[in-house]
Formats: structure tokens, sequence, C-alpha cells
């Protein structure tokens, strides 16, 4: 009996041992085909003086983010201040005479021109000048002279540069920087690839700009950390977002300290100085309203205004948000230790708790 | 006879797959408790050019100690890891951009240093927590 009990057990061992079998077998094919679905297409790049991540999930992912690269260095080489062969070089060493830029970038800079009239000149891709005196363009920090900036600021005027057609002319002593739009540009068009290429998923973040593309694989919204400015171990909030564009711009990582004063690098077009307005990080969000096959840009729009309403302040900033002229909401992080978040977005919006702030939502 | 040994087959192979079912559970549980009590498993990546030099997993370094992993190259960078965060300690960069940035804590979050081309990422499953899939700011 013992005997034939142990010839049982052996014998059950092995029917579960086969059953175990065919069911391993049959889950290590399916995680084999799910891998290749879920692992996605990656690459990192240094361009336009920030690090770039890039991710495409799908069939099309690999193409989507080669194509993706291939662009973003072509754009770097376009619209780059600091490349001697740039079309915004030829411009800027035009001397005011008239230059045929091509019609992409002169569209951004009519774009451009265009956005810096929406918020009255708060941002100015002329500030050139005044950028490169305080050495933000060459990691060689120094306050310029007020005699200086006083000297500078005469040049800094969007309205005197005229684009007709491809071509654009600068008044006289102008430079421009397209360095507050280039990103959000070359987010929009990574956005535009990643449709051409039938990429359904995927992400992109441009050093503050962050492109989301539909929704993660498994169909849950985008988890975006809006970082804290104050504690760089934690976050004020986390906003939940599907086919969308959403930009920070603050000055809490890029500034330096002289004689014991800080001076962060986005800089008041009216006075030459870092702005200080109230506020120390502005975060605008906007839908990419992703069709089949096509997005309408805005990236662009929200790099132009994460600057200009950083630069504005919260009052002007909310005025301007409330004005409906464009389709955008925001997170604002204030010197005093609010966080207020649009009507319009609060719903995506989770509170980071326990981060010490006092929320609102602003209608 | 014949019935009667089916009958006991059936009841051999239940108790197997009871067996190997309750083990697994014990198993998976052990394992997702020891993933929770390790600092959310995160893994700090030191990449440099796009070339990972160090990958670092945090829950292997005690609480209350520190390394220090020291990047050459155009500039040199002392990365200091903790159980649960990492930062860019020190860098002779021209800009400090990175040591501003300062301590980082979560997956998705990373110190970056422009002049030297060098990333620190924390990467893994960050649980129930505020697991983001990318930070802006």
């Amino acid at each position: 009996m013992k005997r034939m009990l142990s010839l049982l057990f052996a014998a059950a061992m092995a029917a579960s041992l086969t059953a175990c079998g065919a069911a391993g077998g049959s889950s290590s094919a399916s995680s084999a085909a799910s891998s290749s679905g879920a692992d996605p297409a990656t690459a990192e790049l240094f361009a336009m003086d920030t690090v770039m991540d890039l991710t495409a999930y799908g069939d099309n992912g690999q193409a989507a983010v080669d194509d993706s690269s291939a662009e973003i260095q072509r754009l770097e080489k376009l619209l780059s201040r600091t490349d001697a062969d740039s079309q915004i070089s030829a411009l800027n060493n035009a001397g005011g005479a008239a230059v045929d830029t091509g019609s992409e970038t002169a569209g951004l800079i009519g774009e451009s021109l265009a956005y810096s009239a929406a918020v009255d000149g708060a941002f100015d891709i002329t500030i050139a000048p005044v950028v490169s005196a305080w050495g933000f363009t060459t990691d060689s920090y120094q306050v310029p002279s007020q005699a200086e900036l006083d000297k500078l600021l005469t040049r800094v005027d969007y309205r005197r540069v005229q684009v007709s057609g491809s071509t654009v002319t600068l008044g006289a002593g102008q430079s421009v920087d397209l360095g507050g739009i280039a990103k959000g540009y070359t987010s929009d068009r990574v956005a535009e690839l990643f449709a051409q290429d039938g990429v359904s998923s995927g992400m992109i973040s441009l050093g503050g700009n962050v492109y989301v593309c539909g929704s993660k694989p498994d169909g849950s919204a985008w988890r975006v950390g809006v970082q804290d400015p104050n504690n760089s171990e934690s976050y004020v909030g986390v906003l939940a977002l599907t086919d969308a564009f959403a930009v920070t711009s603050g000055g809490y990582q890029r500034y330096f300290v002289q004689d014991g004063k800080t001076y962060h690098h986005i800089i008041d077009p009216s006075t030459g100085y870092p702005a200080e307005n109230g506020l120390i990080s502005v975060t605008v969000v906007a839908g990419a309203n992703a069709q089949e096959g096509t997005v309408s840009g805005s990236g662009t729009m929200c790099d132009a205004f994460s600057t200009s309403l950083f630069v504005m302040g919260e009052e002007k900033a909310l005025d301007f948000w409330r004005s409906g002229k464009y389709d955008f909401g925001l997170v604002l992080v204030t010197d005093d230790g609010r966080v207020l978040v649009t009507k319009n977005i609060s719903g995506q919006f989770t509170e980071e708790k326990d981060s010490g702030y006092s929320y609102e939502v602003v209608s | 006879m014949k019935s009667s040994v089916k009958l006991s087959f059936c009841r051999w192979d239940i108790l197997v797959i009871a067996v190997i079912a309750v083990s697994a559970a014990v198993i998976g549980w052990a394992l997702l408790t020891r993933a929770a009590a390790s600092g959310d498993g995160l893994t700090a990546v030191i990449t440099q050019n796009g070339t990972v030099l160090e990958s670092v997993d945090l829950s292997s370094i005690p609480e209350g100690e520190s390394q220090e992993y020291t990047v050459n190259g155009d500039y040199t960078a002392v990365v200091e890891l903790e159980n649960s965060r990492v930062c860019i300690e020190s860098s002779d960069c021209p800009n400090q951009d990175c040591v501003h940035t300062g301590w980082i804590s979560k997956a998705g979050q990373s110190v970056v240093c422009l002049p030297n081309r060098l990333v620190v990422e924390l990467t893994g499953t960050s649980g129930s927590d505020s697991g983001v899939d990318v930070v802006i700011g």
C-alpha cells in the first residue's frame, strides 16, 4: 500500500509537472510578445543647451525616435544663437540688413512676435544682448553695470523686427535669441513626427518642455510631476495628462550668487534684471488636439507663455489666462507659499500631501 | 480498484496544486514586502554622453551611510548616493546648475550637468507613492 501511495504521488507530480510545463510554455510566449510591445524605443540627446529624452511605444517607436532625433539636430543647427553657421547667427550678424532665413525660421520669428504682442512685451526675442551681458549664454555669469544695461535695453523691442515672407530684418543693434521658444517649437515638430510615424503612445522631455502622446500603453494618463521649487525631493503636485504639452519656467536651478544676492536667468525685458514679480515657478499646460495623423501643435505657445507669465507675475498672469484669448491651463507657485491651479485643469491636478503649500483653484 | 485509483490521483493533484499555490503566494508576498521596505527599489543610473558609467541599487547602501562616485570628463563631479536619495555633491563645472538642483529621491527625477554631459537619473518602480512618468521644472 505504501508503495502504491508513493507511485500515486509520483504520478500526481508528473501530471502536475506536465500541466505546469504547458502553462509555462504559453505564459513565456505571451510575456515575450507583450514585452516586445511594452519595451519602448528611447533616446537621450544633448541639444539646445539641455538634455532631451524621447520615448515611443509600439511597432514604429524606433522609427519615430530616430526621425525625431534627426529633426532635433536639424533644428538646433537652424535656430542656435551660439552656432556661427545657423540662420539666427546670419541674421544677428547682418547689421540690420534683410536676411532670407527661409520660411521656417521666419515663420517661427513671426510667431514669437505675435506672442510678444499678446503679452505686451513680457516675452521678447530681442532680449538677446541683455542675456549675453549677464553671461547666461556662455556660463560666465556676471552682473552688468546699470549703464551697460540702460544702453542695451534701448535695443530691446520686438516691434522693430520685420518679417516678410521668408525674409527677416532686425532693427539697429538688435539681435535675437529663440531660446525661449525653440524647445517648444521642437516639441511641436516631434509631436508631428510621432503622429506621422503612427505612434499612439509616447513621451518627450526637452529640458522643462514635455509632450505626452496619447496615453500610457496601459491606457492610463501620463503622470507629470511638477517640481517643487523649494524642495528638490518633492513635487508641488502631479498632472494627469493625455495628448498634451506642459512647460515649466522657474529661476530656481539656473542662477548664480554674487555679493550675497541671487540672480536667476529669466530676464525681465522691461528692466534688464532677473524677473522678481512674486512667482517662483510657472507651468503652462495645453492640449495637443491630436487628430488622426496630425497634431495642431501648441508646445511653442506653452514655451513662450511660461516665460512671459513668470515675468508678468501672479495678477497679470491670471488676467491674461482669464482673457481666454488662448486655450491653456496654469499651475503657479508663488514666493509666499501658494500653489494656484486654474479651474480648467484642476481636475487633472493632484496636490502633493504635506508639501507645506496652500492650494487654490483659480477661476 | 480502478475507480479508487482515479479518485486518489485527483486528490493528490489538488494537494500538489494547493501546495504550489500557497508557496507561490508566500514567496510573492515576501518579495513584495522586501521591495517596499527597500526605499521603493530605486536605482541611480549615472550616464555621461549617453553611456552608462554606473548603476547603483540605492537599497544596497545601508541607512545613514553614503557612497561617493567621482565622474571625470571635461569637469570633475562627485555624485553622493544614500539609501533613498542622490545628488551631485560638487562639480567644478562653470555654472553649478547640477549642484543647485540638490537631492532627488523619486523615480523619474534626474540631476543634469550640461557642461559635463552628465545625467544622474533615478529609475525604479516607486510603489504607491507619487510615482510619476516625468518631472517638469
